[in-house]
């Protein structure tokens, strides 16, 4: 079941720029404003209302909310974790990823059922620290995470094993053969293991293995046909 | 006369403007007194152990006669060397040159002569007046014992003892602190004075002509106020009337209310002193760090910073205007200061040269406001100083970029940027994040080419990383300012070019001391 739209709660820089940044991905982006307030500034996106009051029928009638993924980025913490923990309750299997201020509140939003938690503080941190500890990989690594350069990483779904010919990942020539890096290996029970590590070594490729590879866009193009993802 | 006024101004100008003399001037300055100058403190200790080995032999004479080497080491040298450092202090204390020049271009101005008298009796008020200082006393009583042949000046060498005062730090803090108390001590002093006084009169008159008491003149009666009033009570005097015991009782009543003042005089001079004294002692210890990151401001992302930063022992200073910050980020273990960031005068007094010793200013307050203010204050003090800046609020990046700061940090923007990779590769971008974990053994490292690198190894192909289970990720080129992703094994190497490689740390370790081994060998 594909993800067709986006559904942010709160209408704040933080989910401006959140709503920002997956226009690429999704058709459909609301902004929900929580009992109407902060519902200025918020560009070209749709404004909705919603309320705490654990209600969720008007919104099961204007989105498919099965389909979507949800921002909670509210300002208040507490909210925004009340937030998090009604939507989960009232739909189980959907994507919830919630920002946090800190790593207490990062912990209470898991428990409270996100998805992914994204802790302001210490991503923030994190991304200065990098910029001044190591300057040179944080610009590389930012444009291929993040800006729209030619250079890309990317998950690939091995679907072609027998043409490897039992060969160990390591001693695969990736960049010769495909023009790519492949850096680690994730095995079907989502442990992830770096292409050099031991345990890769000594793992044979096998259908259903994730590889995490970086390269140009054509050149990831070609390696995911050659391994069999069609995605 | 005229012609000799006329030789005095012109050699006066000339020593102004000498720069072999200037730079004599300013060596012996710093040697002498300035603390901060590199030098100094091995001229301290030099002169420290002049002053041991001085009262050394001084004791070891008392009983034995020292070898005419060690007299005349102690008596000449040690003497001479004392006297060319009085000398030397005498003279950077003031400069007579420019007296002179100053008095020359005032007459000048007002189309006067030259008033030669003015400049001898402001040359002569000038070196008077270091010369009857304390330290120089001192300096010169040290010097006495050079005229050795009469024997009571030897004492004299006693005197270099206090010469330590001068070259031992914690001495001028004890004293500064004492200073600040100086009101308090004067009072406690004349009080103490008065009893003494009162109660060695009293004392005498009731216990002078009693034969069976041991206080029989003032000096005796005054010597038993002071151990009486001071606590201490040899009993070796003692009052044997009723009225003298009376006496006594009021003096020891005194003498406890003297001492108890004393003490919370020490106690509350060092209490109220003691954030200035660590203030300077952080200040001193900062001066000698290179590779400083300055962080305004200890709110909670700065907090997290310097954590990380200094985890991976980054030089960090922490400087914020709010009290309980300030003792946050002590706690914390970071070198903080109660100082404004937004004020000039902070970094004057931190007394750091930030084109050299400051790699970056960070300002983190969580207030465009203060951000905005700070970034400007700092550009207003050094043009170069790199400085990264917080944003709260997306509408004052223009705001913060015109105020100098060279590297806008929006933490809206950083979360959109991961709620981004995170929608499009989640596998992908928690593989990436984890090898910039902290506590991933896979790592990221950049590794930057060197002459000795480069002697050895020419192009990418000769690297051999593959043999160290290390994947090379690409270059970035020093040249060309220019990330090359996966480069072919022919590219050359330049020094400058960043290496960007992914594996295990042990094995990139291992990879990097082998680049340098293999110039050693070819060495």
């Amino acid at each position: 079941m594909g993800v067709s739209s986006a559904l942010v709660f709160g209408n704040n820089e933080y989910g401006l720029e959140i709503a920002k940044n997956v226009t690429h991905k999704y058709k459909h982006i609301t902004i929900f404003s929580l009992d109407g307030v902060d519902v200025s500034s918020s560009g070209d996106f749709k404004i909705e209302h919603f309320d705490l009051s654990d209600n969720w029928d008007t919104l099961r009638e204007k989105h498919d909310i099965e389909k979507s993924i949800i921002f909670c980025a509210l300002n208040d913490e507490a909210k925004n974790i009340f937030l998090t923990i009604s939507l989960r309750a009232a739909f189980s299997d959907i994507t919830i990823i919630a920002m946090a201020n800190n790593n207490e509140d990062a912990n209470k939003l898991k428990m409270a059922g996100a998805t992914k938690v994204i802790p302001i503080v210490e991503t923030t941190a994190n991304i200065i620290t990098d910029m001044l500890k190591k300057p040179v990989i944080t610009e590389v690594l930012h444009s291929i995470l993040y800006q729209d350069s030619s250079l890309k990483i990317i998950q690939a779904v091995v679907k072609n094993a027998e043409l490897f010919n039992e060969q160990y990942p390591a001693d695969i020539e990736w960049s010769r053969d495909h023009g790519v890096l492949v850096l680690s290996i994730i095995h079907d029970d989502m442990s992830q293991e770096f292409i050099y590590s031991s345990r890769a070594k000594h793992n044979l490729i096998k259908n259903g293995d994730i590889f995490i590879a970086v390269g140009y866009e054509e050149d990831l193009k070609g390696f995911k046909k050659f391994i069999g993802d069609n995605s | 006369m005229n012609y000799f006024i006329r030789l005095l101004i012109d050699f006066a100008y000339f020593l102004n403007t000498s720069v072999w003399y200037q730079k004599k001037r300013r060596f012996f300055y710093n040697l002498l007194e300035n603390d901060e100058y590199k030098y100094k403190k091995y001229f301290d200790i030099f002169m420290m152990i002049l002053i041991f080995s001085s009262v050394s032999i001084l004791i070891y004479e008392v009983k034995r006669d020292a070898h005419d080497l060690l007299n005349l080491f102690n008596s000449y040298i040690i003497s001479i060397i004392f006297f060319i450092e009085y000398i030397l202090r005498l003279w950077i204390y003031s400069s007579i040159s420019k007296v002179i020049i100053h008095q020359d271009e005032y007459s000048d101005l007002l189309d006067r002569d030259f008033n030669l008298l003015f400049v001898i009796n402001r040359v002569f008020k000038d070196k008077i007046e270091y010369m009857v200082s304390a330290k120089a006393i001192i300096d010169l009583l040290a010097i006495m014992p050079f005229f050795h042949e009469l024997r009571l000046l030897r004492i004299f060498i006693l005197f270099r003892v206090f010469k330590i005062f001068r070259y031992a730090k914690s001495f001028q803090t004890f004293s500064s602190v004492l200073a600040s108390k100086k009101f308090e001590f004067f009072t406690l002093g004349m009080f103490a004075l008065i009893v003494i006084f009162v109660s060695s009169v009293l004392i005498y008159v009731m216990e002078a002509n009693n034969p069976e008491s041991p206080i029989d003149t003032l000096y005796e009666a005054f010597y038993w106020s002071i151990v009486t009033i001071s606590t201490v009570g040899y009993g070796d005097v003692v009052a044997v009337t009723n009225e003298g015991q009376f006496v006594a009782v009021i003096v020891i009543l005194a003498g406890i209310a003297v001492l108890a003042f004393t003490t919370s005089l020490f106690v509350s001079a060092f209490t109220e002193k003691l954030d200035d004294i660590r203030e300077s002692k952080t200040i001193q210890d900062i001066a000698k760090i290179k590779r400083i990151y300055i962080i305004c401001g200890y709110e909670n992302i700065a907090k997290e910073v310097a954590k990380k930063l200094m985890d991976t022992n980054f030089n960090i200073i922490v400087l914020d205007d709010d009290v309980t910050r300030v003792e946050r980020a002590k706690k914390d273990g970071h070198h903080a200061l109660n100082y404004n960031p937004g004020s000039a005068d902070s970094y004057k007094k931190l007394n750091l040269d930030i084109s050299s010793q400051v790699r970056a200013i960070l300002c983190l307050r969580e207030d465009d406001v203060q951000n905005v203010y700070t970034a400007l204050t700092v550009r207003s003090v050094n043009k170069d100083v790199k400085i990264m800046s917080l944003l709260m609020n997306s509408a004052n990046r223009n705001k913060l970029l015109s105020s100098g700061a060279n590297e806008i940090l929006y933490d809206k923007e950083f979360v959109g940027l991961v709620a981004r990779e995170y929608v499009g590769q989640p596998v992908a971008f928690e593989a990436i994040h984890a090898l910039r974990s902290e506590n991933s053994n896979i790592k990221i490292e950049e590794l930057i080419v060197t002459d000795r690198i480069l002697n050895s190894i020419a192009t990418v192909g000769e690297l051999d990383n593959v043999r160290f289970r290390v994947v090379l990720l690409g270059i970035h080129k020093k040249s060309k300012d220019r990330f090359f992703f996966n480069p072919i094994d022919s590219t050359f190497l330049e020094v400058g070019d960043y290496l960007l490689l992914i594996g295990n740390y042990m094995f990139i370790r291992e990879f990097s001391k082998y680049l340098s081994k293999k110039v050693q060998t070819k060495a």
